[in-house]
C-alpha cells in the first residue's frame, strides 16, 4: 500500500478519478454535521435502500459540506459525461424521483425548486476536473447569487469529495504538493514561495506565516513541533468544523509540508471535543494516510518523517490561545503563559512549536502548487488570498463562504447573504466572535481585511459574522459575548478576570434598567483597561463587542439608562410584552385586548384612551410597529392589533360613551398649577402633549397657523383612509378638557417666538415638517405642477383635476400614494413614478396594494430629468431617466444610479411628493440649534432645545415620520415639562390600573389572522369613502382570542 | 551572555543594563519602583497582578515588567497616565473583592495590597464586590492542619502561594481550581491540605502578598510593626537556613521568615524552621541550675552549683586520674560553645574524652573521607547542586531530614532535568522525582556499590585519566569489586539486575555527579566501609573538585560541622590537627599554656561501656542528651546510673538531665549570640532573636565560669573573643570573625583576613593526602551486625521525620508540631502487616534482644518487604531501646540502621 514514487501517486489518481467520475451515476449527499442535522444521514439510506431494492447501478458515496447551510442536505448528482448537479433542501420524500431521474437520465426533470446549480467544470486547484456541459436551463454554480462573489481556494474540496476516501483527494490533486516539495524543493524554498503568498494567519491576528515559519524553522533544536490549532471556539462559527469534516487530506497535507520546510517531526492537532465528526474524520484519513506511508517513517522514500497525532480539547474557549493551547496539550490547565518567548523559540515541551489554524493549513498547498505569486493576486494587496466566514444570524442565504479578502460587508451580507431574513433592517454585523466587534450599517462599504476591521475597533478573528438587525439589542448582545468572555476567561489577569465580571456586571444592570448615568463612561474606561493590561489575547479583545456596541450604538445603552426602554424588545424586565415595547406611545395592548374580550369595553377603551388620546386616527393610519413584533408570527401572522383598536373606539364613539369618559377625565385632573405652557402646532404631537399637560393641572393654549386643528392629518391625509369627522370628534374630546386654540397665529410670523416663552413657563414646538422638497428640474415652474402636500391639502374638497387627465405622480412615500389615490378619485389617471425598486418604496405596503388595486400605475427605477413644456407654460410630459440598482445605502437599500437612457411619459399634469422638511425659519431667527440646518436640534431624551423653557417633538425634531412617533414625543414632552415644575411621580397618576385576568393561554387559540372588509374597488374609486371598514363582531372576537399574552409573567 | 548589556530609556532617562534582565529587575537596579503583587523573585511570574504594567514604547498594549526582557534601546515609561490609569483600575478591581477589615488583619502593615492602596489612594473600590462564591467547603481543605490558615475572601489570586509551591518547594501541593472568576486556590480535588503532598513548608505563606495565608501559631498575635525582628540561622538541621525570627513585646518567639539567601536556602524553610521556634518559649524551661540531693533536685544558687560540680569534678580527676573524666561537646552549640568545651576537657581536665553527638551521625564519614581525600567534609556547596547532571542519593531520606536540600534538587530537576538516582530501603519521597529508584536491604550498600563500580569498569566508562593521575590504590581495588558480579549483588541487596545496570549507565555517563548521603550509609558496623565505597565510586569516575562534582554528606543537626572541626573529638584538636602530633600539641600547649594529654581520648559511644568497665567516673556533658540518642538505652541508662557523678548543661529537664547530679540552665539556639558551621562548611552568624530566660546562661558562660572555678580562668567577655581565638588556632577557620559574616557566611578553609572562603575542596584535584593523591580502598561486603533470624524476622531501620527532630525534647514542645504527629509509630509493608493481623492505626509490640516498645503501627508500602521502620524521636516509645550498640571498628558509630526484631499485634485489653 505504500506510495514511495510518482508513478504510484498516479495509480491511485486514476482509482480516484474512477470513484469521482464513474461509468454509472455517482450520488453524493453532504453529511456534514448541519447536513446530518437536518436529516443528511436519513436522506443517504433512502438514497441506500432504493437503490438496493431497485438494483440500479449507481455509486452513492459521502461528501463534505458545500457551504449554503441554509439549503441542508445538499445532494450531487453525476451522470457519466454531463455536468454535476446539485440539489438543495432534499428530503426523504424527494428521493424516489431524484433516482428516477437518474435512471432516466433526464436530471433536468427533477423539480425545479429543488435544483440549485450545476457544475460543468471544477477548478480544485490542484488538479481540474471536468464533468460535462449539458442542461442550459440550470444555472452554472458561479452564476447564482450565493457563489457568484465567492472564490474557493480553502474551501476548493469541501462537498465535492468523499472525505473519508483519500483517493479521492489525491484525484483532487492531493499530495502532489507535498510530493513536489518532498522530492524537489529546500525547505527554505517552500519558505520562499509562503513568505511571497503573503498568506496571514487565518486564526484571527494575521501574522505573517512565512515569517512564523521562518523563525521555526531557524530556532534550534533536537525536536521541533507543528500544531494544527483547530480549537474553534466562537459562538457563531464553525468554518474549521466544516473544513475539516469536508476535506482532512487538505489539512494533512498542509501540514506535511509545514514539517517538511520547518524541521518538524510531530504535529499535533489540538480539536475540540465538541466536533465528533471531524475528529472521526480526521482519525480516518490519518490512518489512511499511515496506510499510504504518506504519514510516518521515510515519506515518499525521501528520508522525510513526519506523524500527526490529536489531542481533543475539553472546551476551554481560551485553549484557542497558542500559549494556553499549548499549556493544555502538557497536561496543564488551560492557562496563557507570557510571550516572549514564542512557541517558535519555545513552545511545546519547551521545543520551538509552530502553531497555525486550520485554514492557514488548508492554504499550503495550494501555494505549492500554484505558486505564493498566484495566490497574491487574489484578495487585498496586504490581505491576499481568501477568507472562509461563516454567515449567520438574522439574513435569509446562512452559510459557509469564501471569499477574497478585500470584499465588501455590503457584498456578504446582501448579494451573499440576501439581506435580511425577516424583511427587516438588518442594523450591525459582529466579526470575530467575542473577541470581535459590532460593525454598523454605515461601515458596511469597508472592505473585509485584517487592518479595516481592526480600525473599526472589530476583528477579522477566526471569521464568525453574525448579520444583526432591528431585533437585535446592542447591549444585550454584548452582555452575551462579555459573559461568554467572563466565563471563559482563565482568570490569570485581574484585568480580564475581575474586569470582565465588573463589566457584566454593569451591562446586566443596565438591561434590568438600572444602569446609571456614569456606566458609560466606567465601562469604556474598564474595557481599555482589560485591552491594555491583559496578558493573552482573550483579555486584549474580550472588551471589543462592549467597546464597539459602546461607541455606534451608545444611544441604545442611554435609552436603556436614561428610559429604561430597550427598542428592540430583548431586555425583558424592561417591558410588558413584545408590542407594548414597539409601540411608541407604550400602549398596553395585552390589556385592552383581554378587557374586550372580558366584555369590558368601556374599560378596554379607558385603557386605550390613556395612552393614546387618538385612538380613532391611529386605529386607522397608525404603521404599528405592534404586529411586526407580535410573537404570534412565529405561529401563523400577527394578531390584528391596530384593527382591534380600532374596533374598540369605535364601538365607544357609536355608543357615544366617549364624552362621558372625558368628562371624568376632565373632572378627574389634577388641581390647577397655575402654569401656563405653550403648544404650538395642533397636530398629533402638539394635541397628545396638550391631552396630558392639561390632565396634569396647567393652562394650555395650542397655537395654530392653520384655521383648524389636526396638522398633517387634517392637511394630507385623505378622507377614505381617515373620515373626517372621527378626526374633528377626537380632536374635540380632547379640547373639551380645557384646552385653549388660537388659529391662523403661525409663530415667528403672527407672534414672535420670544413672546410666547416669555408669556409661558414652557413652550412645546411641534410645527411638524411641512415644507416640500424640491428636485429643481427644468420645468419645474410650469403650470400644472403641483406639490403633493398642496394637492393634497386640496384635493378632499376642490376639484383641482379634469375628467380623464392624465397625472404623473413622482415619489414613493405615503404622500405620493395618497396623492395618486386621491388623483384617481377626481377622474384622473395617475401614473406613479419611483426612482428605486417596489420593495424599497418607503410607503405603506397595503396602500401600494390597494393602490394598485385601484388602478395606480407604477413606474419604477426612473427619475425625472426635464419637465417638458407644450409651448403654452403647460406641462406636457415628463423625460425619466432610467435607473439602475447600484450599491447599498446605510439603510441596506440599493442605491438608484442612472443610465444614459431616457424616455417620455406624456402627462397633463406633475405632482411632485418626494418629501417634506421642517420649515427651520423660525429657529434660525430665533437663533435655535439645528441638526444640520434643518430638523430642531433637542436632547434626545428630554426633548429640551438649546434654549431652556422651549422643547419640541413630533416631525419637526425627525422629519416626515409616523403619527405614532410624534404622539410619543407629546406625550414624553407633556411628563417631561411637568417634571420642570412639579415634582416625581405625578405622569405616572393619570394612568388607571385595570385589574384583569393574568393567563396565558396554554396553546394558542383562534384562526389565523382575520382580513378586514375592504370597499369594493368599484364602490371606493370614484369617491372618498373609508375605504377599509374594520372587523365585524365575529372577526374581533377571533382575532382577540389570538393574542398570547405575552404580558403575563411567571407561572 | 549573562553579562552583556544593553541601552535602555526609562522615563526619558538613559541607563545601562543588563540584556538578561527583565524590566523591573533593570528598573530596580536604576532606583525606579514599579508595584507588583505577583512577582516573585528568582521564580518564574504568574504575570497575573497586572499592577507592574508599563508603556513601551511600540508595543500595541502595556507591558508586564516582571516577564518582558529588556532590549537594546527600549524605551520605557513607567508614570504615564495611561500605565497609572491600568494600574489603579486594576487595583480597584482587586480591592472590591478584597475584605476591609485591616484593623482585625494579621498582615495589617504586611500587606503589599494595602501599601498600594494607600499609594493610589484608594479608600474603597468603586465596583462591586463580587458574591462571595467560595462556601465553606473551600475552607474545610485548609482548616484541619495545624499551620497553615487560608481566608479565601482575602486571596486575591496572585498565584505567589502556588508559584512558590511549585518552583521552591516544588510540591506543587496547591494550585487554581476553577476558571475566570470562579478560580480559587485549592487542593487537588480539594482534599484537605494534609493529604496532599503538602510539607507544611510554608513559603507559601511568606510569599502571600496580602492576609489570605497566615502561619495559624502567629494568629492573633500581633501585627508585624509590634514585632521585633533578628536574622539568625535555623537551630534545626545543616542546611543552615537563614531566617529571620520575630518576637513580641513579650520575648515570645511568634514567627519566622526564610531569607533569600541565594547560596543556601533563598527564602526556603522546612516546617521546623517554620513552625519550630516555639520550644524556646516553653514554660519547661530550666531557669535555675538544680542540685540533686537524695534523689531529688533542689534550686541552686550559681555560684553554689559551679563550686560544687568543680568540686566534684577535681576530686574524680585526682582519685581516678583525668581520663575517667568524659566531656560531651553537643552540635546543637555554637562553634565557640564547643570550641571552649574541648579546651575545657583538654586544657582544664587534661583529658582528650571529649566528644560530640557527631560520633553518632557522621563520624563514619569524617573517618572514610578523611581516609579517601584527606578531609572528612563535604567537598561542595549547595548551591553546586544546579551545575550536576547526575545526582545520587544513597542512605539519606533527604526531603525529611534536610528538606529545603531537597527542595533544592527537585527544582533543579525541574527546571534542567539531571538524572537522579535514589537508593534507600525505603520508598523514600525523593524515589518519586527519581529517575532510578533502588530499593536495597539495609546494610548492604557495599555490595551495591560495587556492584555498580563492576559494571562501570566493565562498560569502559571509568575515568581512567583521572584514576591515573590523582589516585592511587586502584588495582586492589579492582580486584575486590570484579567479584561483585550483578547476580550475586542482585541476590544480596534484593534489587532488579536491571535497576542496577540503568544506575551504572547513568553514572558511569555523568558528566558532573553529586553524591548525597546521610545516616543510611554511616550508621552501620560498616559505616566507614560504606562511605570509603562512595569515596571509590567518585573516585572511578573522577567526579570529584570541581563545580558540580563531589560528595555531599549532609549534615544532620545545626552545627556537626563546626562541633567537629573545633575538636569535640577525642583524636583532634579544632581544625582536625591530630592530639597525636607533637607539633600540635605543643602549639596548643603555648596557646593554652597547660601541659596537654596526647593520648587520643575515648568516643561517646564507648562512654557506657567504659563506665560499666569503671574506668570512666564522671561525665560531662554540654547540651546533648544520650539517653535518648545512643544505641541500646537500657544498657546506656545503666551505664550512666554507675557514674559517680553527671553534670549537664541543657535548656530542658531531659531524659539524660534527670539522671544528672548537676543541671545547668542553658541558652537555647535562638537566644545565642556565635557561629554555626552548616553542612555545606558555611559558617554563619548567629544572632539571639530572644533572651533567654532569666537565671540561665550561655553555654560557653558556663565552661568559662566552670573552668574559672577550676582554676583555669577563662575570662571571655562574649563569644566574638572566642572566635577569635579560635581563627588563631584552626587553619582552616584563620580568617572567620564575625565581623566577616555580619551580611553572609563563609565556607572554610578561609585561610586568612582576605580569603574569601572555598566553594568546593580538592580544586584541580589537589587532595590533601601525601603527594596529593586519593586513596582507593578495597571493601569487601560484610554483613551487618545483628540479621534476622526466626525469633526476629524482621530488620528494623530507624529514622528521622520531617515534623520531628532527634530526641524530640524541642519539637515535641511545639504545639503545632506535635499536634500534627503525637505519637511514634512502626511502618510496615502491608503484605507483611497481613501475614501478622496487624491493622493500620492500631497499636503493636516491637522488640529485639534489647527491649521492646508499644506503638502504633501504619502499613505503608514504603519500607520493603521484611524490614521495618520506626521514627526516633518519641521518648514515649524510644526507638533506642531496640537498636543495637554494635560499633563500626573505625568511626566507633552504633548501628542504628540495622537490628533484627519482631513485631506483634498488642492485644486489646478487654473492659
Amino acid at each position: 500500500m505504500k506510495i514511495s514514487n510518482l508513478s504510484a501517486l498516479n495509480a491511485y489518481k486514476e482509482k480516484g478519478l474512477k470513484k469521482l467520475k464513474p461509468r454509472i451515476p455517482r450520488i453524493a449527499v453532504g453529511m456534514g454535521t448541519c447536513g446530518i442535522g437536518n436529516g443528511a444521514d436519513k436522506v443517504y439510506h433512502c438514497f441506500k435502500k432504493i437503490l438496493k431494492n431497485k438494483k440500479i447501478k449507481a455509486y452513492l458515496s459521502k461528501t463534505g459540506c458545500f457551504g449554503f447551510c441554509a439549503k441542508e442536505p445538499l445532494v450531487n448528482i453525476y451522470l457519466p459525461h454531463k455536468p454535476l448537479i446539485i440539489l438543495h433542501s432534499v428530503s426523504t420524500k424527494d428521493v424516489p424521483e431524484i433516482i428516477n431521474c437518474v435512471k432516466s437520465g433526464n436530471l433536468n426533470k427533477i423539480s425545479k425548486e429543488k435544483i440549485l446549480c450545476k457544475i460543468e467544470k471544477w477548478d480544485h486547484l490542484t488538479e481540474q476536473i471536468f464533468y460535462g456541459r449539458n442542461f442550459p436551463e440550470i444555472p452554472a454554480w458561479d452564476k447564482t447569487p450565493f457563489f457568484k462573489s465567492q472564490k474557493k481556494i480553502v474551501l476548493r474540496n469541501c462537498g465535492l469529495i468523499n472525505p473519508e476516501d483519500i483517493d479521492e483527494y489525491i484525484a483532487a490533486g492531493g499530495y502532489q504538493a507535498l510530493y513536489k516539495v518532498v522530492k524537489q524543493a529546500l525547505p527554505h524554498k517552500v519558505i520562499q514561495q509562503l513568505k511571497a503568498s503573503k498568506l496571514r494567519g487565518r486564526g484571527g491576528a494575521g501574522f505573517p506565516t512565512g515569517r512564523k515559519w521562518e523563525l521555526t524553522k531557524q530556532a534550534k533544536a533536537d525536536q521541533k513541533f507543528i500544531i494544527c490549532n483547530a480549537d474553534e471556539g466562537d459562538p457563531g462559527a464553525y468554518m474549521n468544523r466544516n473544513e475539516i469534516e469536508s476535506d482532512p487530506h487538505s489539512l494533512l497535507e498542509g501540514m506535511l509540508i509545514g514539517a517538511y520546510a520547518m524541521g518538524a517531526t510531530e504535529g499535533i492537532i489540538y480539536v475540540r471535543a465538541e466536533y465528533p465528526l471531524a475528529i472521526g474524520r480526521l482519525k480516518t484519513a490519518i490512518a489512511a494516510a499511515r496506510n499510504y506511508k504518506i504519514l510516518g517513517e521515510n515519506i515518499f522514500n525521501s528520508g522525510f518523517c513526519f506523524d500527526v497525532n490529536i489531542v481533543e480539547g475539553a472546551g476551554a474557549f481560551v485553549c484557542g490561545e497558542e500559549t494556553s493551547l499549548i499549556a493544555s496539550i502538557e497536561g496543564f490547565a488551560g492557562r496563557p503563559r507570557p510571550r516572549p518567548p514564542f512557541p517558535s523559540q519555545k513552545g511545546l515541551w519547551t521545543k520551538p512549536t509552530n502553531i497555525n489554524n486550520v485554514e492557514t493549513w488548508f492554504n499550503i498547498p495550494v501555494i505549492i502548487a500554484r505558486g505564493g505569486k498566484w495566490f497574491a493576486k487574489t484578495g487585498s494587496a496586504s490581505s491576499t488570498g481568501t477568507k472562509v466566514f461563516s454567515l449567520v444570524g438574522k439574513i435569509q442565504n446562512t452559510g459557509l463562504v469564501e471569499l477574497p479578502l478585500g470584499t465588501s460587508l455590503e457584498t456578504i451580507i446582501y448579494d451573499i447573504g440576501g439581506g435580511s431574513s425577516l424583511g427587516k433592517k438588518i442594523k450591525a454585523v459582529q466579526t470575530g466572535g467575542p473577541s470581535g466587534g459590532c460593525i454598523p450599517r454605515e461601515f458596511f462599504s469597508t472592505a473585509v481585511d485584517y487592518e479595516s476591521l481592526a480600525r473599526l475597533g472589530a476583528i477579522m478573528g477566526s471569521g464568525g459574522m453574525v448579520a444583526m438587525d432591528e431585533d437585535n439589542c446592542m447591549v444585550d448582545v454584548a452582555q452575551y459575548f462579555v459573559e461568554f468572555t467572563t466565563s471563559e476567561s482563565c482568570g490569570k489577569c485581574v484585568s480580564c478576570r475581575e474586569g470582565l465580571y465588573q463589566a457584566l456586571g454593569i451591562i446586566k444592570a443596565v438591561t434590568k434598567g438600572q444602569g446609571k448615568l456614569k456606566d458609560i463612561e466606567e465601562l469604556e474606561r474598564l474595557g481599555l483597561a482589560i485591552k491594555d493590561s491583559s496578558l493573552c489575547g482573550l483579555g486584549q479583545t474580550g472588551p471589543n463587542p462592549v467597546l464597539t456596541t459602546l461607541c455606534y450604538f451608545q444611544d441604545e445603552y442611554k435609552e436603556h439608562i436614561y428610559e429604561q426602554r430597550c427598542a428592540a424588545g430583548i431586555c425583558e424586565s424592561l417591558f410588558l410584552s413584545p408590542c407594548e415595547n414597539s409601540c411608541p406611545l407604550h400602549m398596553n395592548i395585552p390589556a385592552f385586548i383581554q378587557l374586550f374580550r372580558e366584555k369590558r369595553t368601556e374599560d378596554a377603551f379607558w385603557q386605550i384612551i390613556q395612552d393614546n388620546p387618538l385612538p380613532g386616527v391611529t386605529g386607522r393610519i397608525c404603521h404599528h410597529p405592534c404586529e411586526s413584533r407580535c410573537r404570534r408570527m412565529d405561529i401563523d401572522q400577527a394578531v390584528g392589533q391596530r384593527e382591534i383598536h380600532r374596533y374598540i373606539s369605535d364601538t365607544i364613539y357609536k355608543q357615544n360613551k366617549d364624552k362621558l369618559i372625558f368628562k371624568t377625565l376632565r373632572k378627574k385632573r389634577q388641581p390647577e398649577t397655575g402654569k401656563k405652557i405653550a403648544v404650538v402646532g395642533a397636530g398629533p404631537a402638539g394635541l397628545t402633549a396638550a391631552f396630558y399637560l392639561r390632565r396634569l393641572g396647567h393652562k394650555v393654549t395650542i397655537y395654530e397657523a392653520q384655521a383648524q386643528a389636526g396638522g398633517m392629518l387634517q392637511l394630507t391625509i385623505p378622507a377614505y383612509r381617515l373620515p373626517r369627522i372621527l378626526l374633528k370628534r377626537e380632536i374635540k374630546n380632547i379640547a373639551g378638557l380645557g384646552i385653549k386654540f388660537v388659529f391662523n397665529k403661525k409663530i415667528g410670523v403672527d407672534i414672535p417666538l420670544k413672546k410666547l416663552e416669555k408669556q409661558h413657563d414652557a413652550v412645546f414646538i411641534a410645527i411638524g415638517a411641512q415644507k416640500e422638497l424640491i428636485l429643481k428640474l427644468p420645468g419645474e415652474n410650469l403650470k400644472g405642477v403641483l406639490s403633493g402636500v398642496a394637492f393634497l391639502e386640496k384635493g378632499g374638497f376642490s376639484k383641482t383635476l379634469m375628467q380623464d387627465e392624465k397625472i404623473v405622480v413622482i415619489g414613493g412615500g405615503n404622500v405620493a400614494i395618497d396623492a395618486a389615490r386621491t388623483a384617481l378619485r377626481s377622474g384622473a389617471k395617475a401614473i406613479l413614478i419611483y426612482r428605486r425598486q417596489e420593495n424599497d418604496m418607503p410607503a405603506d405596503k397595503q396602500e401600494i396594494e390597494e393602490a394598485k388595486k385601484e388602478g395606480v400605475v407604477f413606474e419604477f427605477l426612473a427619475t425625472p430629468c426635464k419637465i417638458i413644456d407644450n409651448g403654452k407654460g403647460q406641462v406636457q410630459a415628463v423625460e425619466l431617466v432610467r435607473m439602475e440598482s447600484g450599491g447599498f445605502d446605510v439603510s441596506g437599500r440599493r442605491i438608484p444610479v442612472p443610465t444614459d437612457k431616457t424616455f417620455r411619459v406624456s402627462c397633463d399634469k406633475v405632482i411632485l411628493a418626494i418629501g417634506e422638511r421642517v420649515d427651520s425659519q423660525i429657529f434660525k431667527k430665533n437663533g435655535l440649534a439645528q441638526v444640520k440646518n434643518n430638523t430642531l436640534k433637542v436632547d434626545k431624551f428630554t426633548l429640551k432645545s438649546s434654549r431652556e423653557k422651549i422643547y419640541a417633538g413630533g416631525d419637526v425634531l425627525t422629519g416626515p415620520a409616523t403619527v405614532a412617533q410624534a404622539m410619543a414625543d407629546g406625550k414624553k414632552a407633556a411628563k417631561i415639562i411637568d417634571l420642570r415644575f412639579m415634582r416625581k411621580g405625578r405622569f405616572e397618576k393619570l394612568f388607571k390600573a385595570f385589574k384583569f385576568k393574568q393567563i396565558a393561554p396554554v396553546e394558542p387559540q383562534g384562526k389565523s389572522r382575520s382580513l378586514p372588509r375592504t370597499l369594493l374597488v368599484k364602490d371606493r374609486v370614484k369617491n372618498f369613502k373609508e375605504v377599509a371598514c374594520g372587523f365585524s363582531k365575529a372577526q374581533m372576537e377571533n382575532e382577540t382570542i389570538r393574542c398570547l399574552r405575552c404580558d403575563v409573567k411567571g407561572a | 551572555m549573562e553579562n552583556k548589556l544593553v541601552n535602555i530609556k526609562v522615563n526619558g532617562k538613559k541607563y545601562k543594563v543588563a540584556a538578561s534582565s527583565t524590566i523591573l529587575c533593570a528598573c530596580k537596579g536604576c532606583g525606579i519602583d514599579i508595584p507588583s503583587l505577583c512577582y516573585l523573585e528568582g521564580v518564574s511570574s504568574e504575570a497575573a497582578c497586572s499592577m507592574c504594567l508599563v508603556e513601551v514604547k511600540g508595543a500595541k498594549t502595556l507591558v508586564r515588567a516582571c516577564v518582558m526582557n529588556v532590549s537594546e534601546n527600549m524605551e520605557i515609561f513607567t508614570k504615564t497616565q495611561r500605565v497609572n490609569n491600568a494600574r489603579r483600575i486594576n487595583l480597584e478591581l482587586i480591592l472590591a473583592n478584597h475584605p476591609l477589615d485591616c484593623a482585625s488583619c494579621d498582615k495589617d502593615g504586611d500587606c503589599r495590597l494595602q501599601d498600594l492602596a494607600g499609594e493610589f489612594g484608594i479608600k474603597k473600590s468603586r465596583y462591586f464586590s463580587r458574591d462571595k462564591i467560595f462556601g465553606k467547603k473551600q475552607n474545610t481543605a485548609w482548616q484541619a492542619n495545624p499551620f497553615i490558615h487560608l481566608d479565601p475572601d482575602k486571596c486575591i489570586q496572585c498565584g505567589c502561594c502556588i508559584n512558590s509551591c511549585k518552583h521552591e518547594a516544588v510540591q506543587e501541593a496547591i494550585s487554581f481550581s476553577g476558571r475566570g472568576y470562579r478560580q480559587k486556590v485549592s487542593t487537588p480535588f480539594s482534599v484537605p491540605l494534609e493529604q496532599t503532598n503538602c510539607q507544611f513548608c510554608g513559603v507559601c505563606v511568606q510569599v502571600c502578598p496580602v492576609g489570605a495565608l497566615v502561619e495559624k501559631p502567629r494568629i492573633g498575635k500581633g501585627k508585624l510593626k509590634d514585632f521585633i525582628s533578628t536574622d539568625t540561622i535555623c537551630a534545626y538541621c545543616g542546611v543552615g537556613c537563614n531566617i529571620i525570627l520575630y518576637k513580641d513585646i513579650r520575648n515570645n518567639l511568634v514567627m519566622s521568615k526564610g531569607i533569600a539567601n541565594k547560596k543556601i536556602n533563598n527564602r526556603r524553610l522546612c516546617v521546623k524552621g517554620r513552625f519550630g521556634y516555639e520550644y524556646a518559649d516553653s514554660p519547661d524551661r530550666l531557669t535555675t541550675p538544680l542540685i540533686k540531693e537524695n534523689g531529688k533536685f533542689r534550686k541552686a544558687a550559681w555560684k553554689e552549683a559551679l563550686s560544687y560540680t568543680a568540686r566534684k569534678l577535681s576530686k574524680i580527676k585526682a582519685k581516678y586520674g583525668p581520663d575517667a573524666i568524659g566531656v560531651l561537646g553537643s552540635s546543637r552549640c555554637t562553634n565557640e560553645d564547643n570550641y571552649l568545651i574541648q579546651k575545657f576537657a583538654r586544657a582544664v581536665i587534661q583529658t582528650n574524652n571529649v566528644d560530640n553527638c557527631a560520633r553518632l551521625c557522621h563520624s563514619s564519614t569524617v573517618a572514610g573521607l578523611g581516609k579517601a581525600f584527606g578531609a572528612g567534609a563535604a567537598t561542595n556547596s549547595i548551591s553546586d547542586i544546579e551545575d550536576a547532571d547526575v545526582i545520587f542519593i544513597i542512605g539519606s531520606n533527604m526531603a525529611e531530614t534536610h528538606p529545603v536540600i531537597a527542595q533544592i534538587v527537585k527544582e533543579h530537576k525541574k527546571n534542567n532535568n539531571p538524572k537522579i538516582i535514589v537508593c534507600d530501603p525505603r520508598y523514600v519521597q525523593m524515589a518519586q522525582v527519581a529517575d532510578i529508584f533502588i530499593q536495597q536491604f539495609p546494610g548492604t550498600d557495599v555490595a551495591l556499590l560495587n556492584g555498580i563500580m563492576k559494571l562501570i569498569i566493565d562498560k569502559h566508562l571509568d575515568n581512567r585519566k583521572f584514576i591515573n593521575a590523582h589516585t592511587q590504590g586502584v588495582n586492589e581495588f579492582k580486584k575486590v569489586v570484579n567479584k561483585y558480579d550483578l547476580k550475586k549483588v542482585s541476590r544480596t541487596t534484593g534489587v532488579q539486575p536491571c535497576r542496577i545496570e540503568a544506575a551504572a549507565d547513568i553514572i558511569g555517563q555523568a558528566k558532573n555527579m553529586m553524591i548525597f548521603f546521610t545516616m543510611g550509609i554511616t550508621q552501620h558496623t560498616t559505616g566507614v566501609d560504606n562511605v570509603l565505597s562512595i569515596a571509590n565510586l567518585a573516585l572511578l569516575t573522577g567526579n570529584i573538585g570541581r563545580r558540580g562534582a563531589g560528595v555531599m554528606p549532609l549534615r544532620g543537626q545545626a552545627n556537626v560541622q563546626g562541633s567537629c572541626d573545633l575538636g569535640a573529638l577525642p583524636n583532634v584538636f579544632p581544625g582536625y590537627q591530630k592530639v597525636q602530633d607533637p607539633d600540635v600539641i605543643k602549639k596548643f600547649q603555648d596557646a593554652w599554656g597547660v601541659e596537654l594529654s596526647a593520648k587520643v581520648g575515648l568516643p561517646v559511644s564507648e562512654f557506657a561501656e567504659e563506665s560499666i568497665k569503671g574506668n570512666l567516673k564522671a561525665v560531662y556533658i554540654m547540651g546533648e542528651n544520650p539517653l535518648m540518642t545512643e544505641a541500646d538505652i537500657n544498657k546506656t541508662r545503666y551505664a550512666y546510673k554507675k557514674l559517680e557523678f553527671l553534670a549537664i548543661q541543657s535548656i530542658f529537664l531531659s531524659e539524660t538531665a534527670q539522671m544528672a547530679d548537676v543541671i545547668f540552665p542553658a541558652a537555647s539556639a535562638y537566644e545565642k549570640e556565635g557561629t554555626f558551621t552548616n553542612t555545606d562548611r558555611t559558617v554563619q552568624l548567629l544572632r539571639p532573636a530572644k533572651q533567654m530566660p532569666k537565671g540561665a546562661k550561655f553555654d560557653w558562660q558556663i565552661v568559662s565560669d566552670l573552668s574559672t572555678a577550676m582554676g583555669y580562668p577563662m575570662l571571655y567577655k562574649n563569644s566574638t573573643q572566642i572566635a577569635d581565638e579560635i581563627a588563631q588556632l584552626t587553619p582552616s577557620y584563620a580568617g572567620i570573625h564575625h565581623y566577616r559574616l555580619q551580611k553572609e557566611g563563609i565556607q572554610w578553609p578561609c585561610i586568612d583576613d582576605k580569603h574569601t572562603g572555598t566553594l568546593f575542596l580538592y580544586k584541580d584535584a589537589a587532595f590533601k593526602k601525601p603527594n596529593k593523591k586519593a586513596q582507593f580502598s578495597a571493601i569487601s561486603y560484610k554483613q551487618a551486625n545483628e540479621l534476622p533470624d526466626k525469633k526476629y524476622p524482621f530488620i528494623l531501620t530507624t529514622g528521622r521525620i520531617l515534623y520531628h527532630f532527634h530526641s524530640g525534647n524541642e519539637t515535641r514542645r511545639v504545639k503545632v508540631l506535635d499536634k500534627f504527629v503525637p505519637r511514634n509509630y512502626v511502618e510496615i509493608h502491608p503484605e507483611d502487616a497481613r501475614k501478622l493481623k496487624l491493622k493500620h492505626n492500631e497499636m503493636a509490640n516491637v522488640s529485639t534482644r534489647r527491649g521492646s516498645i508499644k506503638l502504633t503501627v501504619r502499613i505503608s508500602e514504603r519500607p520493603k518487604k521484611g524490614v521495618i521502620f520506626i521514627p526516633f524521636h518519641f521518648k514515649e516509645a524510644a526507638a533506642n531501646v531496640l537498636t543495637n550498640s554494635a560499633l563500626d571498628p573505625v568511626s566507633k558509630i552504633p548501628e542504628y540502621k540495622v537490628c533484627a526484631a519482631c513485631i506483634k499485634p498488642l492485644k486489646k485489653k478487654r473492659r
